[in-house]
This record gives structure tokens, sequence and C-alpha cells, in this order.
């Protein structure tokens, strides 16, 4: 699926939940509390960028302002998020999205701006206090603008839902690195991109239908094998995973921020070289990060434990934990066989371009080459972009 | 013997595209360079018609390989290469001591650590933006009001060039008229441009790692005085093919022999 | 024959290259024995400096680097590790002189043995520090202070003041240090006493004419910025509030001839401070800016916990923190009480933080004051961001809505 196909059927899901009497609320960071949205009658979705968007703001925004804000302003400008009841920002992630969500209230009085403010520090118990008390504000504010209290049995529900869809997705997400010829990277952004979308019973139960075809495949040895690699990336420790990997064929994985699984599945498909077993693992914000997070308990507070969840997936470059990450990046790339590391960095966006050179040294160290992907919404860039990995291709396959 | 006892390579890039056409020995039959114009496709189908006209071959016997800009669009191709690739490989063939190539299109530039074996080991483009291409000496030619091939020549007569700062195309372009405006001879501001332009690629020869022996190809090569800067940046002798434009074509060509002996 | 120039320089400049110079000296003697910290304008020094921590600026060695135009130089040996050119200019500076530090002139500061960077000011800090910190392998102790929507809430505060007490912990452990209540009294009493000074300076430049201009409270604020704390920097503002008020006595300009007052919005671009001296040649002076009001609260208490109570209250509430109606309101407010004509605002391509929501801010300050503003494009440090022709139209034509 192209992108404007998954933008075109992201856009379908929307209008039936809309058609449906639902009320959609979108959001702009990968990290969102998912499960108080729901339990407050949303349905929470990504706000996608554009690629086919006309520029369209600079009354408001300095060219300087990052690719993602750009493009999601220019979307707004040309009116086109209709379905939308409501923007959930993230303040205290990034420079920009701080300031784009003021300038959003300000241009864009008559739409409903909420923001949810995250800790930057890894300080444990602090951070989850922090965040928890952040997310029951915004619960409050939820209540207050669309007149529907938290519901505890939504919340349970909720929980439950999300806990199982991530469960698939991080399943796929394992075979696919252990077994990549069990599914493609198509499918398996597909469905992490249905998540984005909207986290439904209706996906959830076409992800476990996907699975069963998926298991069936699969002796119980590599079952075991598949069930031990989920939890090392659940826990983001590979230290006790061992395991033989098929590496007869070049293991490509992807890391970066702000672009989705399927842009990047649809950039790859083609060009020459990259076979449907190449791209074995993304470690995108919005793909890998967003799914393996760990399942929020329903035992205890539930805005300490939508915190704590949220706090407990893989970091994003926004927050401390820069040696943390390149020490997990390196394991995974040696003990899972990676031979080379595309590093995206989205146009003016800070904490890409900041951590790329750490990401590429990180990766040097360990022998694995990488090569940097300058992205901007639009991929205004694509031919020199398809360049760079049909280059980047050619030299580890003459290495 | 191959099937197909003659490579072709078609080098597609925004200004022009080339094509070398060579025989099991690696020896070059025949060459043709011309504008790319607006329809690639049809520049494409005249090179390559060029080629067999002068060679006296069929399609037939020939394997061919795309590369550049646009090679997409060759769709006789029977594989398509990156130029990156193509360049180290050519460059290769022509000096195999060459460990760092920088390659000046018109709307591209990249610098290519080259390995052992002949293929790219490192490898680092420019970014979206024009400076530091072909593209960025053009617009300040015709500031300046001299043909391309007066510009080099022109920075050449000036020992004092004109600090241009800014890299980004369009600033620099206003910095130049500026410069104009303050009554800085042309030879200044010409030198100027160019030691810009060997800056920036200086830097991106830095992200790769500076290797010697050091080639230059591409169009821009032709340029003496961005040669000149460029030494000067790097301290490093440079060496020029004769006809730094049809490096990449020649690689596609040897690398469609290569791979037809697989 | 200083007569001439149509600006006067203050006397308590050459001060000021004495506390420099001193504060180099300082800085590397610190670094030799130990005790060096790299720290953000925003941050707590209060307390390092109450703890024996000797604190040096990155973004003030970014200033320097740029007034001594090699930036873009400097800026590229970051680029050449592989930063990109579009991030922010102190970083790429800060990054190429640790890389480097012998191919920059002037700017280079000394290896610390920490880094402490509070986002108070922008985001971008950590990942700066955390860049430095894989160059010299030196930690990075990160204050959050996440920023304000509107008045600063119970749970935000307990959350920066457990940030605080992890300072004093991180600053024990890596310095081998304690703080002691009666030192952090007098740190925090004679930063309050340098604050409430250079605030007197500050606001001194209400009358008209106005004693300071822009370039000259962009250099005087580097002492409350590297040294609040110590002994000397509490000096250093009762010398330059003498001057200050002097001139205001005897009616005394920053600039000869005054006809038109600006508000100047953002950082300044260090390497060209003239752009200043040569609006002052037409007689127009900036008496206000956000940069130098940026922040102004005097940290104040009577024992351990009630300063850190303070420090909590006075770090979260800074300029930079708080959010575009805050920040629109400062300067209306600006320009009210010292009867500012108009405005310039610097789109700081290497500052998201204080740029994004300037395009915004320029149409309601001007609906809410009347005055009329420019906004002009470049940075503060990397001069091929800056350009020169195309900012002079863009003031000219504002300069020229006053006639």
């Amino acid at each position: 699926m192209s992108f404007p196909e998954v933008i075109e059927q992201s856009n379908q899901v929307l209008q039936a939940l809309v058609d449906a009497g639902e009320r959609v609320i979108g959001y702009v960071y990968p990290h969102p509390p998912h499960e108080i949205l729901i339990a407050h009658g949303l349905k929470p979705s990504l706000v996608r960028t554009n690629p086919s968007v006309v520029g369209a703001y600079e009354a408001s925004l300095q060219t300087f302002s990052c690719s993602l804000t750009r493009n999601l302003f220019s979307q707004r400008v040309s009116s086109s998020f209709p379905l939308l009841a409501g923007i959930v920002f993230s303040g205290n992630t990034c420079d920009a999205l701080q300031n784009v969500g003021d300038i959003w209230r300000k241009r864009f009085p008559e739409d409903r701006v909420l923001r949810l403010t995250y800790p930057v520090g890894d300080f444990g118990e602090a951070s989850v206090d922090f965040l928890s008390m952040e997310i029951e504000a915004l619960s409050n504010e939820l209540t207050g603008l669309y007149g529907v209290a938290f519901s505890e049995s939504n919340f349970r529900t909720a929980a439950l839902l999300l806990h199982e869809i991530r469960d698939v997705l991080q399943l796929f997400y394992t075979v696919r690195l252990l077994y990549p010829s069990l599914i493609s990277y198509n499918t398996l952004s597909n469905l992490v991109g249905e998540f984005l979308t909207a986290p439904t019973q209706e996906a959830s139960e076409r992800m476990k239908g996907k699975w069963e075809e998926v298991v069936e495949k699969l002796d119980t040895n590599q079952k075991n094998t598949v069930e031990q690699l989920r939890e090392s990336l659940l826990n983001q420790d590979l230290s006790d995973f061992e395991a033989e990997i098929d590496s007869a064929n070049h293991r490509i994985a992807v890391i970066g921020g702000m672009v989705e699984p399927s842009t990047l599945a649809g950039l790859m498909e083609n060009i020459p070289g990259i076979t449907h077993t190449t791209l074995v693992l993304d470690m995108l914000s919005f793909g890998f990060k967003t799914v393996f997070t760990p399942p929020v308990s329903i035992e205890g507070d539930p805005f300490r434990e939508s915190a704590r969840s949220i706090l407990g997936a893989h970091s994003e470059p926004t927050q401390e934990g820069l040696p943390k990450r390149t020490a997990f990046l390196k394991d995974v790339l040696t003990k899972l066989s990676i031979h080379g590391l595309i590093v995206c960095e989205q146009s003016f966006c800070d904490p890409d371009e900041f951590e790329a050179p750490s990401l590429e040294k990180a990766a040097e160290e360990v022998g694995v080459a990488t090569v940097k992907l300058p992205l901007d919404s639009e991929l205004s860039d694509r031919a020199r972009i398809e360049g760079r990995i049909q280059t980047f291709l050619e030299t580890i396959n003459a290495s | 013997m191959t099937e197909k006892p003659f490579g072709i390579g078609l080098d597609v890039g925004s200004t022009t595209t080339k094509g070398v056409i060579i025989d099991s020995d690696g020896s070059i039959l025949a060459t043709h360079l011309q504008s790319t114009g607006a329809s690639a496709a049809s520049a494409v189908a005249h090179v390559l018609g060029n080629l067999l006209s002068t060679s006296e071959k069929t399609r037939d016997e020939c394997r061919i390989i795309g590369t550049g800009y646009g090679r997409n669009i060759v769709d006789m191709a029977h594989k398509t290469v990156t130029e990156i690739t193509c360049h180290s490989v050519g460059v290769n063939t022509l000096n195999p001591d060459i460990r760092l190539l920088i390659d000046v299109g018109g709307q591209d530039s990249k610098v290519i650590r080259i390995g052992s074996n002949g293929r790219p080991e490192d490898f680092e483009l420019n970014d979206k933006c024009s400076a530091g291409t072909g593209r960025f000496l053009e617009v300040m030619a015709r500031v300046l009001e001299v043909s391309m091939d007066e510009l080099g020549p022109l920075g050449l007569k000036s020992n004092s060039p004109c600090s241009i700062s800014s890299t980004c195309t369009v600033f620099a372009e206003s910095e130049v008229i500026g410069r104009i405006g303050s009554g800085d001879s042309p030879a200044d501001i010409a030198a100027g441009v160019h030691q810009s332009m060997a800056s920036k690629i200086g830097s991106l020869s830095k992200r790769v790692g500076v290797a010697t022996p050091i080639g230059v190809t591409g169009g821009v090569a032709l340029n003496p005085a961005f040669r000149h800067y460029l030494s000067d940046i790097l301290k490093a002798e440079l060496w020029v093919p004769k006809i730094p434009q049809l490096t990449g074509a020649l690689g596609a060509a040897i690398i469609a022999l290569q791979d037809a002996e697989v | 024959m200083s007569d001439e120039k149509p600006y006067r320089k203050l006397e308590t400049q050459a001060l000021l290259q004495q506390i420099a110079f001193r504060h180099g000296m300082e800085a590397m003697a610190a670094s030799e024995e130990g005790n060096l910290a790299w720290v953000s304008s925003g941050f707590p020094v209060e307390i390092p400096v109450a703890m024996n921590v000797f604190p040096t600026y990155p973004e003030q060695s970014g200033a320097i680097i740029g007034a001594t135009k090699i930036g873009p130089e400097v800026c590229g040996f970051a680029e050449d590790l592989g930063y990109s050119q579009e991030l922010c200019s102190y970083a790429r500076a800060s990054i190429g002189s640790t890389d480097r530090p012998d191919d920059v002139a002037m700017g280079a500061l000394p290896k610390p043995q920490a880094f402490l960077g509070c986002n108070n000011i922008c985001g971008t800090i950590l990942k700066w520090y955390d860049a430095n910190s894989e160059q010299t392998g030196a930690p990075v102790f990160l204050l959050d202070t996440p920023p304000l929507e509107a008045e600063q809430k119970p749970h935000h505060r307990a959350y920066v003041k457990q940030g605080l007490e992890r300072l004093i912990e991180f600053l024990g452990k890596t310095f081998n240090t304690t703080l002691e209540e009666d030192k952090f009294r007098e740190v925090a009493d004679l930063s309050s006493r340098a604050i409430k000074l250079w605030t007197q300076s500050l606001k001194a430049c209400q009358n008209k004419p106005s004693p300071l201009n822009c370039a000259d409270r962009f250099l005087t604020m580097a002492p409350v910025v590297s040294s609040r704390g110590m002994e000397h920097c509490t000096e250093f503002y009762e010398v330059l509030l003498a001057e200050v008020e002097d001139r205001v006595k005897q009616s005394i300009g920053a600039i000869r001839e005054e006809k038109i007052r600006l508000l100047w919005d953002n950082i300044p671009p260090w390497f060209i401070l003239r752009f200043f001296n040569q609006l002052a040649a037409r007689g127009v002076v900036f008496p206000a800016d956000t940069y130098t009001h940026a922040w102004s609260g005097a940290v104040e208490g009577t024992d351990t916990d009630s300063l850190l109570d303070g420090v909590v209250d006075i770090y979260s509430n800074v300029y930079l923190n708080k959010n575009l109606d805050a920040k629109v309101d400062k300067m209306c407010q600006l320009i009210k009480d010292f009867d500012l004509d108009g405005f310039v605002m610097f789109s700081v391509r290497s500052c998201k933080r204080y740029s994004l929501g300037q395009l915004v801010s320029k149409e309601i300050v001007t609906e809410k004051t009347g005055v009329p503003g420019v906004v002009i494009e470049g940075d503060m440090v990397d001069s091929r961001l800056f350009n020169e022709a195309q900012i002079q139209t863009r003031v000219d034509a504002l300069l020229e809505m006053f006639v």
C-alpha cells in the first residue's frame, strides 16, 4: 500500500467511526494515553502528515519549523481535518511541537487543542508522579469539553484491547526479525498503520486473524524463540537472548523519529536490490516504539498506571537516555545480525538531527554500515532518497 | 564469452546525458554526450542510437545499465545502478589508486570513498539545497554576466577572493549582487564564489574522511578555479580524467559486463 | 574623536573585559582541579556555586565565537562530524570547538567534569549536552522544568524540586562536595543583589534618552549570566548602575541623537553587532529587549528548603518557559513601560523555542499596542544564514513608517 493509500484508508476508517457517532481525537506525539482517551468515549487517532499537501503555513510558521509541523499546519490551513473532534499536542517533547501548539490555538481558536506535557527526565517515580498528574488534568479537561466523564469500565476494556493489539504487533515485529519470510514488512506496516488510525476491536480481530496464519508456520522451538525475543525487546534488554539467525541475505534496520512504517514501506518498494526479506526491523517512534510499550495495569490508579506504561516504552530522542539508547541499538545490531542501518533524519527536526550522529557512531563501533536519510513529510526529494538507499545496498553488497 | 559481448552505460544527469559502449576487453568503442533537455527519454534514445551506430553494434548484442538521476526512465536497461557505484567503478578502471572521489554534477554533488575492490565504501551526497552543485555556479555566472566556460578562468585571475559566506544559492545570489553593487571586481567575486563552493564540498568530504589520492569527476571538474580552491581546502593534488563527465557511464558499461559474467 | 561616533561607549566596558578574563582563568584552573561544570544560561547556578563547583557557559562561548566571526568555520567542525547545518549554531559551535579546541582562537572552553543543563530555555539543551558528553566522557545532569501553560501547579513544583534534590546529590557524588546552608544563603544573597542591580540598570532605560542601547546590554549581561552568586559580579553591577544613573542624571543617551525607540526580540546576531550602531547613526535606539529581560527574579529564602522553593519558582518562570500569551504580554508591557515606537523581531533559525510564534505574536503585539514591527530572519552565530541586504530593506521599511 502506498502512503497516499494509507491516508485514504485511514480517512475511510475515521469517516465510518464518525458516521457511527464516535468522536475521534487526534494526537501528534506517538505516546498518547490511549486507554484514558478511550475511557472518555474518544477514539484516538494519529494526525498524519499528507505528502500531497500544498504548503500553506507561511503566514504562521517560519521555514525552519520542522517538516512535520509545517505539513500538519498546511493541512489545517486548507481545512483538512474535518473528522477530528480535537487534537492533543505534546508539551516538553521538542521546541517545535511546544510552540506550534500555541500558534495553532491562536490561529484556529475554534479547534479544541489540548496539551499533554511529558517529563523529559528519566527520574523513575518522580516522572511517573508528574505525568500521572498531567494525564489526570487532561482527563478533567476532556470531561469538561465533551461532557463525557472518565469511565472505569471503558478504561478496563481499553486497557485489555490495547494490550491485545500491542501484544500481537510485538509478535509480528519479532517474527519479522527472526523469520522474515513469514510476514512481509508491508503487511506489518499496514497493521501498525491500523493501530495508529484507530485501535478498534475490529482492527484487533484482523491482527489476531493474521497471527493465526503466521503462527501455524512456526514449530514449538520457534514459538519459544519468538516469545523470548519479544520479552527481551519489550524489556529493552537483549543480554539473555541467544538464537541462530539466518543472515544469508542482507538484513537492514531503520531507525529515526517522526516517520511512519508505511511511509518507509512505500519508499522501499521500488528500489532495486530490496527483496521481501531485506528490511527486517524499524525502530521508529511511530512504529516500534509505540508498539513496544508495556501494558497498562488495571490494578491501581488509572492515571498512574497509564503514565507508567507510557514511560516504560522505548525512550524517544526528546528524552534523557542517549547512552541507553545507543547501547540497546548496538545489542540489536549485533545480536540480531543486522548488516546495515538506515538513519532517518526529518528535516529541521532537532531531536532526529542531534541523535543521528550518535546512532551512526554506535553502529560504526559494532561494524555495521549506516546511511543517513534526510526526509521531509512530502518526500519532496524522493529521487535522491531512493538513490541513497539503492547506493547503500550496493555498498553493502560489495563489501 | 557471454551472450551479450558488449556493455553500454547510460548516465542520465539533470544537465547532460552520457553514454559509453565497451567491448569485453573493456576498450571503449564509442562515447556520446548531449544535453538532457526537457525530455530525458528522448535524450536517452538519442544517445543510445548514436552509440550503436558509431560502434556498428545492435542492441541485442549489448547489456545495458542505466544510471544517474534519471536512471529509472532508461526503460531498455537490463538493470539500474546508482551513479555512486558507477562513478567508483569507472574511476577505478581509469586510475585504480584513487581512494576518494568527488563528483560534482548539475544538481548533485557526491563524495565517495572507494575501497580496494573499486566499489564504494562510504559516501555522502549534498542535501536538497543546490548549494555545492553545478547549479550554484550557473546562477552565479548569470549574475556576473559571464558564460559557464568563462567563470572558472575569471575566478583564477584574482588573488584576493571576496568572502561569500552564504551557502544557500538564493542568499548567495543576493550577496553577490551586493558585492557587485559595492564595487568589488568580477574576478574577486568569481574567486569567492568558487571558494565558497569548494568549502561546501570540502565539508562533505570531511564527513566521509579525506583519503588520498583524490579524483574529481562530473562537469564541474572541468572548472579550473573550482579545482584550485578545492585542492587548497583538501590540501591535496587532484586527479581529473580526460573527459570527467563520462566516468559514470563508463562505470555502468563495465558493471554491465561484470554482471553478465556472473 | 569619540564624539563623532553616533553612540557612546560605556566606561564600565573596561571592567567587563577584566571580569571576562578573570572568569576564563578561573575556569581553566577549575578544570584542572576537577571542579568545572558547563552550565546552560537558565540553570540555577546558585546551587553549584554554593557547592564550590565553578560554572562556565557554552552559550557565551558561542557568542564569542560569533562575535569573532569564526562562527561558520567552527560550526563547520560540527557539521564535519555529521551534525546538520539546520541545528542550533550555539550547539554546533560548542560541539565544533570541543572537537577542535586548538583551531578556535577564542571561545573554546576548558574541559568540564560535568554538564548541567536546564530545559527552561529550550529542549535543545539536552541534545546538545548529550553530544558534548559523548565527546568528553563527562556526565550530563538535566534539570527538567516542563514549560508552563499558565500558573505553575503544585505537582510541577514538586517535580522540579525533586530535580533540585537530585542535582544536589549528583554534584555531591560527582564533585565530592556538600551543600551547606550558610554558604547557599550567602550565594543566593549575592546572586539576588546582582540581579536586582542589573534589573535597576535595565529599568533606567525607561528614561529618555535611554542610557543603554541593545549592544550595551548584550555585553554587560555577561557577568549576571556567568558569575551571579560571586562577589565580583555584584561589584560589577554596582559600578554599571552608577554609570547608568549618572547618564540619566545628566540626560546622556546611549546614542547621540535619540529619535526612535524600538524593542528588540530574540538573541542578537553576535557577528554583526554594528547593526545596532548603524541604526544608532539614524537615531534608532533599543531601550529594551526580551533577551536581557528574560529573567529578573531573585532567589530568596531563609533556609535551604525555602531557598530551593525560590529556585523552583524563579527558574520555572523564565520568559522562554512560558506560553505565547505570556511572551506577548511581556512584549506589550515592555513597549508600554519603555514608551517604544515599534519593535524588531529577529527570527533566529537556530532557536525554535524563541522564534517559532513570532509571525503570530507580531500581529498580536501590534494589535494590542498599536505600534508597528518587523520580522527579520537570520542567525546569532552562523553568518552564512544572515542576508544583510534583505534585512536592511525590511528595517528601512519599518523606519519609514515613523517619518
